[in-house]
């Protein structure tokens, strides 16, 4: 058994170390350090210990900010995407021959650079010459200021979002009704119950956990947007900071103004939104399981 | 009535077909907007009404692209980076999963639940103090600091420990009989047993590593160092209001992936699904 | 069978991966390597501890004698910026009597070099020398080596550097930097429109309001747009005779600063003055000809594409003053060893020269340090066929700096946004000032 107990963790030691030093270590100094003010990454300084980086963070109106456009991101795109991705994957699947097809398409997204993909979405975007705008005045909408205005900016984030996040959910709806019992729409089709009323009263109820999980999933990804935002807006958070997200806020505070204790006080607050829908997340997975 | 119910499943059809080949249309349109823009001229690029392709396709955009930047050194260097990583990953993952599903050793729960509680953990928390401790190891500019963090990740370990513990027992406790060490018996038969589900995870970590963008941008700053996620956003500034040349430099970064993906989709596909659905 | 296939395909994937990998492995540990030696050599002489705490000792005219050593330069120079500064380095490195050999080490863009900085100075790996401008400098300016017994024993004119720059380099109660790359903010203009229109280069608040009237007018577009918004407000406060920040806090929130306000609000307001948006850079906008003018740094002229139309470039428009900021970096030196000081210094010595000041500044368009380069032959020809130069020349008298304490990073980066925000809800001159006003004083 000794013998054993020491062969066990051979294995896991090369993942052991880099877990500690760059996911628990870093894990538990992002806490210290969100208790420090005005901590100084260059001699380890710092004025004081207790709670003053987090009365600065929710002080800050840029916080403010970023948390209120990250709960509208993640309000807005989660259900949009989820609801579109239902559909197509409910359609795709009732190709026979193009199925596979169609599934290359959809997924292309997810595969593709953020940042890449946003840069091209900006130009799709501009308010001259965007392929967007042009389209638009196809049906006699007159051009829209994406990029430009404040108002617009979160619109734009969130499309360019949708486009990137259904691909993943579409997967996932696509393998979830490969589980569906045949006998179930079966039924139905012997009923001749309408296609509408399958869906809503077959489909959407087997597919419930996936949905739940997509959704959380989703949530949990949207609060951490960021490159989306910096691609989009070329390195900015919008025009005057009117698309701030809760992470770049975080990145602009240690990375751009030295003020690693506020940052780390953001993250940390980050940390416990995510736990937050993260336990929503096991709760109906381990429900599912039961 | 058989005739009815006929005009309706051909409009039925029709309309499915539509919603389908519209949505694909909306997927693609960036991916088509990049190709096509990067190989107009930049007076095409303003044209009102804009034409989908250029009359006569510029190549010379992308040789302007390539030689405006360092882009060949920002390909080797995210190449160097995705493969390093990738290779990481791998034998880390393999170790731990092997020694989660067929080791024993004390505290193997607790490791375990150690391992998968560090899931919840948003990597976006951790880049302050793992920028601090890369700046104290004195890693910045360097390989090393693009690529060290990343060579494990609890999620493909829990990933692989599940389909680890889906190859019967009796396999294991025969190779003992046959005095197989535990090691020859990983990367003999384990290992193999499981290939698909290990492509899987180096091809969504080849993905991940070859798209990263804000661990490299912080981490480096030289020229030499930058990969090409970073590297296009820079030739993005510099280049202006060249706008075919940066749409010629994201093709350069979109390209070989998508290329990847539409050979091996099967196992990209399937690999996404299997950790979405068990994630 | 198909199973066997992809086996095979992995295993070869896996070959060439772990072969690639070990590629990147050597190639990380070699450039590591060097940086060790590099660092080692740094450290390794034992003099070097104690002779750091005494900077000025090391600065001596007598007997100079200085080892052969290497030097290394951080800087963010690019593109052509870089070759010139490369052909001097190698020219000071070919001609050297002591043997002293300056690496140039290419740290991307400002921002790039500003991060690395404050990195290596907690990691302690600062190098010899590096481009800096003061308001990066506070976190760490006990690593800096104070320059001043070097300036008075063993410079060449000190008081020949233009005294703007000079009183830049000292802001600290020492000289921590000698100025090199410099430029300023100047008015960039289309040319070929004001022609057309009839529209004489504005000198005044006054006449950039007349113009912008006129361009709106007959074009409907804007006349003036600001690369630099934060800069745009402390050079417009200045012109109106006012202060900007010190260390206390925002030094304007009177008649003058409302006056200032209700000048760039109304330029905003009527549509004179526009945001750069989608745009990034007013060179892209004024090279599309989508706006009459901007202000923008001379360092930038080469981003603007004058195709079919003629470029201007003037000295800003004042008000009761004349105001112009300056930008552009300083070298800052960081190195702890008293030889490699003075072998630093030597190249210090050497590109701050005459000679070399204007060799740079034709080769570049950064503005000549020295005022004996602004008399020589060479620049004098060059500011004849060059607008920005003569620009920029025409209001060296009217520079002014930022200055530097614990906030001004900060209020930086918190004054553009600002400014958008008000610019967006088409605030009025009251709403301007207090808003800025209040941004800034948040940041202490």
């Amino acid at each position: 058994m000794d013998k054993k107990s020491f062969k066990g963790y051979l294995y896991l030691l090369p993942s052991m170390i880099i877990m500690f030093c760059f996911t628990i270590y870093p894990l538990v100094r992002a806490i210290i350090m969100s208790f420090l003010g005005n901590y100084s990454i260059i001699n380890g300084s710092y004025s004081s210990i207790g709670i003053e980086n987090y009365k600065a963070l929710f002080a800050d109106p840029d916080f403010a900010m970023s948390l209120k456009n990250t709960t509208i991101y993640v309000i807005c795109v989660v259900p949009a995407s989820i609801f579109l991705s239902l559909i197509i994957a409910v359609l795709i699947n009732s190709c026979k021959k193009t199925k596979a097809l169609f599934q290359t398409i959809y997924f292309l997204p997810y595969v593709t650079s953020v940042i890449a993909i946003g840069i091209v979405w900006r130009w799709m975007f501009n308010s001259n010459y965007g392929l967007i705008n042009f389209m638009l005045g196809l049906v006699g909408i007159s051009p829209i200021q994406w990029l430009n205005l404040p108002q617009y900016a979160m619109p734009a984030l969130i499309i360019f979002a949708i486009w990137k996040s259904m691909a993943f959910n579409i997967l996932i709806f696509l393998a979830g009704l490969q589980t569906i019992p045949e006998d179930l729409y079966r039924a139905a089709r012997i009923d001749s119950t309408p296609k509408l009323r399958v869906f809503t009263r077959i489909t959407v109820p087997q597919l419930a956990p996936m949905i739940v999980y997509s959704s959380v999933i989703g949530m949990i990804g949207a609060f951490k947007v960021y490159n989306e935002v910096f691609s989009l807006f070329q390195g900015k958070a919008g025009p005057a900071n009117k698309a701030m997200t809760i992470v770049y806020y975080i990145y602009d505070k240690f990375y751009n103004s030295y003020k690693y204790g506020v940052a780390a006080a953001g993250s940390v607050v980050l940390f416990v939104i995510i736990l937050i829908f993260t336990r929503i997340q096991l709760r109906v997975t381990g429900g599912n399981k039961k | 009535m058989t005739s009815k119910r006929n005009i309706a499943n051909v409009i039925g059809v029709v309309l499915k077909f539509t919603v389908l080949i519209l949505g694909s249309i909306f997927t693609v349109l960036p991916f088509i907007w990049m190709i096509s823009s990067s190989l107009k001229t930049p007076s095409e690029l303003v044209q009102v009404p804009p034409s989908l392709f250029p009359a006569v396709p510029q190549w010379g955009n992308y040789k302007e692209a390539w030689a405006a930047a360092p882009f060949a050194r920002y390909f080797i260097n995210t190449l160097i980076v995705t493969l390093c990583t990738t290779c990481g990953v791998l034998v880390t993952t393999v170790l731990s999963a092997f020694a989660f599903s067929r080791l024993n050793f004390p505290g193997k729960k607790t490791v375990f639940s150690l391992f998968l509680a560090t899931l919840m953990i948003p990597g976006e928390m951790l880049i302050i103090t793992n920028y601090e401790t890369i700046i104290k190891l004195k890693w910045i500019d360097s390989y090393k600091a693009m690529i060290i963090p990343w060579v494990s990740s609890a999620f493909y370990i829990y990933l692989l420990t599940r389909f680890f513990m889906q190859v019967p027992e009796s396999l294991y406790l025969a190779a003992k009989v046959d005095k197989c060490s535990d090691f020859k018996y990983m990367i003999k038969i384990m290992v193999p047993m499981n290939k698909q589900a290990i492509f899987s995870i180096a091809i969504l970590n080849i993905i991940s590593s070859w798209n990263a963008f804000l661990w490299p941008l912080l981490v480096t700053n030289s020229q030499e160092m930058r990969v090409l996620s970073n590297g296009l956003v820079r030739f993005q500034t510099e280049a202006g209001s060249s706008t075919e040349l940066i749409m010629a430099a994201s093709c350069m970064l979109v390209m070989p992936i998508i290329i990847i993906y539409l050979f091996l989709r099967k196992y990209i596909i399937e690999g996404v699904t299997r950790s979405g659905l068990k994630g | 069978m198909k199973l066997r296939k992809i086996g095979a395909s992995i295993l070869a994937m896996a070959m060439a991966t772990s072969m690639l990998a070990g590629c990147g492995e050597t190639a990380a540990e070699t450039t590591t390597d060097t940086q060790a030696t590099e660092q080692t050599s740094e450290t390794a002489e034992p003099a070097a501890d104690t002779a750091s705490t005494t900077e000025e000792a090391a600065a001596t005219t007598e007997a100079k004698n200085i080892e052969a050593t290497e030097i290394t330069f951080w800087h963010a120079m690019n593109g052509n910026l870089e070759s010139v500064l490369s052909e001097i380095t190698d020219e000071f490195n070919n001609s050297n009597e002591y043997g002293i050999k300056v690496t140039l080490v290419n740290q991307g863009a400002y921002g790039d070099l500003q991060t690395k900085l404050q990195a290596s100075a907690a990691a302690d790996a600062l190098p010899d020398l590096a481009q800096a401008y003061n308001n990066w400098l506070t976190p760490y300016l006990d690593k800096i080596v104070k320059l001043d017994d070097f300036v008075a024993n063993d410079f060449d004119n000190w008081d020949d550097i233009v005294s703007a720059y000079r009183d830049e380099c000292s802001e600290f109660g020492f000289i921590h930097a000698v100025p090199y790359n410099k430029s300023t903010y100047v008015l960039f203009y289309n040319k070929t429109m004001l022609d057309e229109l009839g529209i004489a280069v504005p000198e005044t608040w006054a006449d950039v309001e007349a113009a912008a009237k006129t361009v709106m007018d007959s074009k409907n577009i804007a006349f003036i747009g600001y690369d630099d918004l934060a800069g745009a407000v402390e050079a417009s406060l200045h012109q109106n005779g006012s202060d900007y920040v010190d260390a206390t806090g925002a030094k304007f929130n009177d008649d003058k600063g409302l006056e200032t306000f209700t000048y760039l609000s109304g330029l905003y307001n009527n549509g004179y003055a526009r945001l750069v948006g989608e745009d990034g850079y007013f060179s892209n906008v004024l090279s599309n000809q989508q706006i009459a003018s901007y202000v923008g740094s001379s360092a930038g002229v080469s981003y603007i594409k004058a195709e079919g139309w003629d470029l201007g470039v003037a000295p800003l428009p004042g008000n009761v003053q004349k105001a112009a900021n300056m930008a552009g970096t300083n070298i800052v030196m960081f190195s702890q060893d008293s030889n490699k000081q003075l072998a630093a210094w030597e190249y210090l010595k050497y590109i701050t020269s005459t000679d070399a000041v204007t060799k740079w500044a034709v080769g570049t368009g950064y503005l000549p340090i020295r005022q004996s380069s602004y008399e020589t032959a060479d620049y004098k020809a060059y500011m004849e066929e060059n607008v920005c130069a003569a620009a920029c020349y025409a209001q060296a008298k009217d520079f002014f700096f930022s200055p530097t304490f614990d906030a001004s990073n900060d209020i930086r980066s918190t004054v553009p946004s600002t400014v958008e925000s008000l610019v967006y809800d088409k605030a009025d001159a009251q709403t301007w000032l207090d808003t800025v006003v209040g941004a800034i004083n948040a940041q202490y």
